[in-house]
């Protein structure tokens, strides 16, 4: 055993930006209604970008799934920024009533996961509580046009008005970009899904609920196998649910589970057919001196990252973010408070719900900087390799084009400095729960109740 | 301290019966979590209840609340009214009153032995022992003789309401 000494590092709230390798983060889009009044189908649930980063995918509270595109320009002229337009919106998910057990089933869509691309068409996988789809888009440039048996219009012909033969050929059309479910994979839930992941194999990937992890093939929708199942024998002596799950990005038997007594647990599917013993097991001893009520809840787990990397992955909890080194079970290697001045507040934040808030997280394209929401409608940049750490905010006021974004300050008592906001004022009904990062580029997408802003990196 | 903990049971209560009419069916997680704090406040609550019945009964120095307190803030939203109905209440105590008084009986005995205990520390040692005989409990205030429904915290359905997910 080495000596260990305990690395849990603190930042100081950075600066406005400053010099060197800083990157300072400008507006670039807005996305949604700008009314103030938020109809509840348009809350977005879900961000997640493809693996080029060309397109950013949403889904929402009413089941529907929008997708934007990055304008290919032209990149020479460094003023232009490539903008995300409206590629694709369709409906994926409706509300179902399960019959059986008289609950209606939520269209919400829990989460999209994109498949990397293989051929012209883009496929993502998009799950509500109960059922996930594959849905394929594809693009339409060009349409047959001379038929013989048809008309323009698609009415058939008069077989005896027909006294040529042509040969249909292809003609440019105006862009069409048509989503198709291709499979349906359905029935294999009890409780609520909270995670998809698509496998490195590109073949299989994995769904979580609250109590078991089920592993599925792309092309079979009739069966899955239950790879994790911690439900006990007598419900009654439940003490942890499952809260996330992912695929390792390179090693296809690897994957790893939260739960919400913030533990993770890596299991190795070559192991055996069911991973309940797990490989790994991430836990820190928990600091008595927080000790309180709602300890247990803001331990629990919302959210589990892998690294780009695959070395480390990120943990979300109530108050922090966890950095864990995967050949480190016993402490994370790093630790970030999120929004610490809250700790004080857990009581208030029970009452009014806001305690259960599930924030997830995100890493940039080379594993350097961790983003997070809050509330208030800020975001957390944690940057690991220059140990610094900024607090910006996703709001209209910030909307002109390629607006730097000022670092915001919280003050969490005593005197309230010029251009602070105090802890009282933050409005806890404005959260960020989803943020998405480019997988390249200095591009974020930061999802509030019902706008997706997008921040891109200043260029001089 | 007892006072906070009887407000959050009462408030945790009122979420796990609102989280039965949420769309969507049951959330296990969110009941999970409500129970244990449940759990948690009726542990120090009933811990201070019966440090307060052993202080009636002799006279002992009064030794300092322990467990660090949290800060009660009044939220700017009111709480919701807590919606267990008296009828539902005094059916489920009727159900459940012999088990539980033989079950209070037990604490009590144990309860005198440990008396220079951490509130926090007893807790949790009672939650895992309490684990087996979960249903049926009942948090009294009295020896069952008072008439007073209102503050007598009944079986609350958490357990049911888990196992009909």
């Amino acid at each position: 055993m080495w000596p260990v000494t305990k690395c849990n590092w603190r930042f100081v709230v950075s600066g406005a930006g400053g010099g060197g390798n800083d990157v300072q983060w400008c507006f670039s889009q807005v996305k949604g209604a700008i009314d103030d009044d938020v109809a509840e189908a348009d809350i977005i649930s879900t961000v997640e970008f493809n693996h080029s980063g060309e397109l950013l995918a949403t889904g929402d509270k009413g089941g529907r799934v929008v997708i934007f595109q990055q304008e290919t320009e032209n990149k020479s002229q460094s003023q232009f920024r490539s903008e995300y337009n409206v590629y694709s919106t369709f409906q994926s998910h409706e509300p179902e009533f399960d019959y059986l057990k008289s609950l209606e089933i939520e269209e919400k869509i829990n989460k999209i996961r994109w498949l990397p691309q293989k051929n012209a068409a883009q496929f993502l996988l998009s799950t509500n509580d109960k059922t996930i789809k594959l849905w394929k888009i594809s693009e339409r440039d060009k349409r047959p046009e001379g038929y013989n048996l048809k008309e323009e219009d698609g009415r058939y012909r008069d077989a005896a008005t027909i006294t040529t033969l042509r040969v249909p050929v292809f003609r440019p059309m105006d862009l069409m970009v048509e989503a198709s479910p291709r499979r349906v994979f359905a029935n294999a839930h009890t409780y609520h899904i909270n995670s998809i992941s698509v496998n490195s194999d590109n073949e299989t990937y994995l769904s979580a609920d609250d109590l078991r992890i089920n592993l599925w093939h792309l092309e079979i929708t009739d069966r899955s196998f239950n790879i994790v199942d911690i439900k006990p024998a007598n419900m009654e002596e439940l003490t942890e649910v499952i809260t996330a799950a992912e695929f390792h990005p390179h090693q296809c038997n690897t994957f790893v589970y939260s739960s919400s007594k913030g533990t993770i647990r890596l299991c190795d599917m070559r192991a055996s057919a069911l991973c309940d013993k797990h490989s790994k097991l991430f836990e820190e001893p928990e600091d008595p001196s927080n000790r309180s009520f709602f300890s247990e809840i803001i331990s629990s787990i919302s959210d589990v990252k892998f690294s780009h990397n695959g070395r480390y992955m990120m943990t979300r909890d109530y108050l922090s973010v966890k950095i864990w080194d995967l050949n480190m079970e016993n402490r994370p290697v790093e630790t970030y408070q999120v929004h610490e001045y809250l700790r004080s507040k857990l009581c208030s934040l029970y009452e009014n719900d806001c305690i259960f808030d599930k924030f997830e997280c995100c890493w940039n394209g080379n594993d350097s900087v961790v983003m997070t929401g809050s509330y208030n409608n800020f975001f957390r940049m944690l940057d690991r390799s220059q140990r610094r750490d900024v607090t910006l905010e996703a709001s209209r006021e910030s909307c002109k084009p390629r607006q730097v974004l000022k670092p915001r300050r919280v003050c969490a008592g005593g005197k309230r400095k010029k251009d602070e906001i105090s802890v009282d004022s933050l409005d806890f009904n404005k959260k960020i729960l989803h943020t998405a990062w480019h997988p390249q580029e200095n591009i974020i997408a930061v999802a509030t109740t019902n706008n997706l802003y997008i921040f891109q990196e200043k260029v001089n | 301290m007892d006072v906070e903990a009887k407000r959050i049971m009462a408030l945790s209560i009122s979420k796990l019966y609102s989280l039965r009419t949420q769309r969507g069916g049951l959330r296990l997680h969110r009941s999970l979590l409500l129970s244990m704090t449940v759990r948690a406040a009726r542990d120090i609550y009933h811990t201070a209840q019966l440090l307060r019945d052993a202080e009636e009964e002799q006279v002992v120095p009064c030794a300092p609340e322990a467990a660090p307190e949290e800060p009660m803030e009044i939220s700017k939203d009111t709480p919701k009214e807590v919606a267990v109905k008296p009828k539902e209440t005094l059916q489920e105590d009727k159900e459940n009153r012999c088990a539980s008084e033989q079950h209070s009986r037990k604490r009590r005995g144990k309860t005198a032995l440990e008396a220079d205990f951490l509130p926090l520390k007893k807790a949790k040692m009672e939650t895992d022992e309490e684990k087996q005989h979960f249903q049926g409990e009942v948090l009294r205030t009295n020896n069952g003789n008072s008439c007073r429904q209102t503050e007598t915290l009944t079986s609350f359905p958490s357990n049911r309401a888990v196992v009909a997910c």
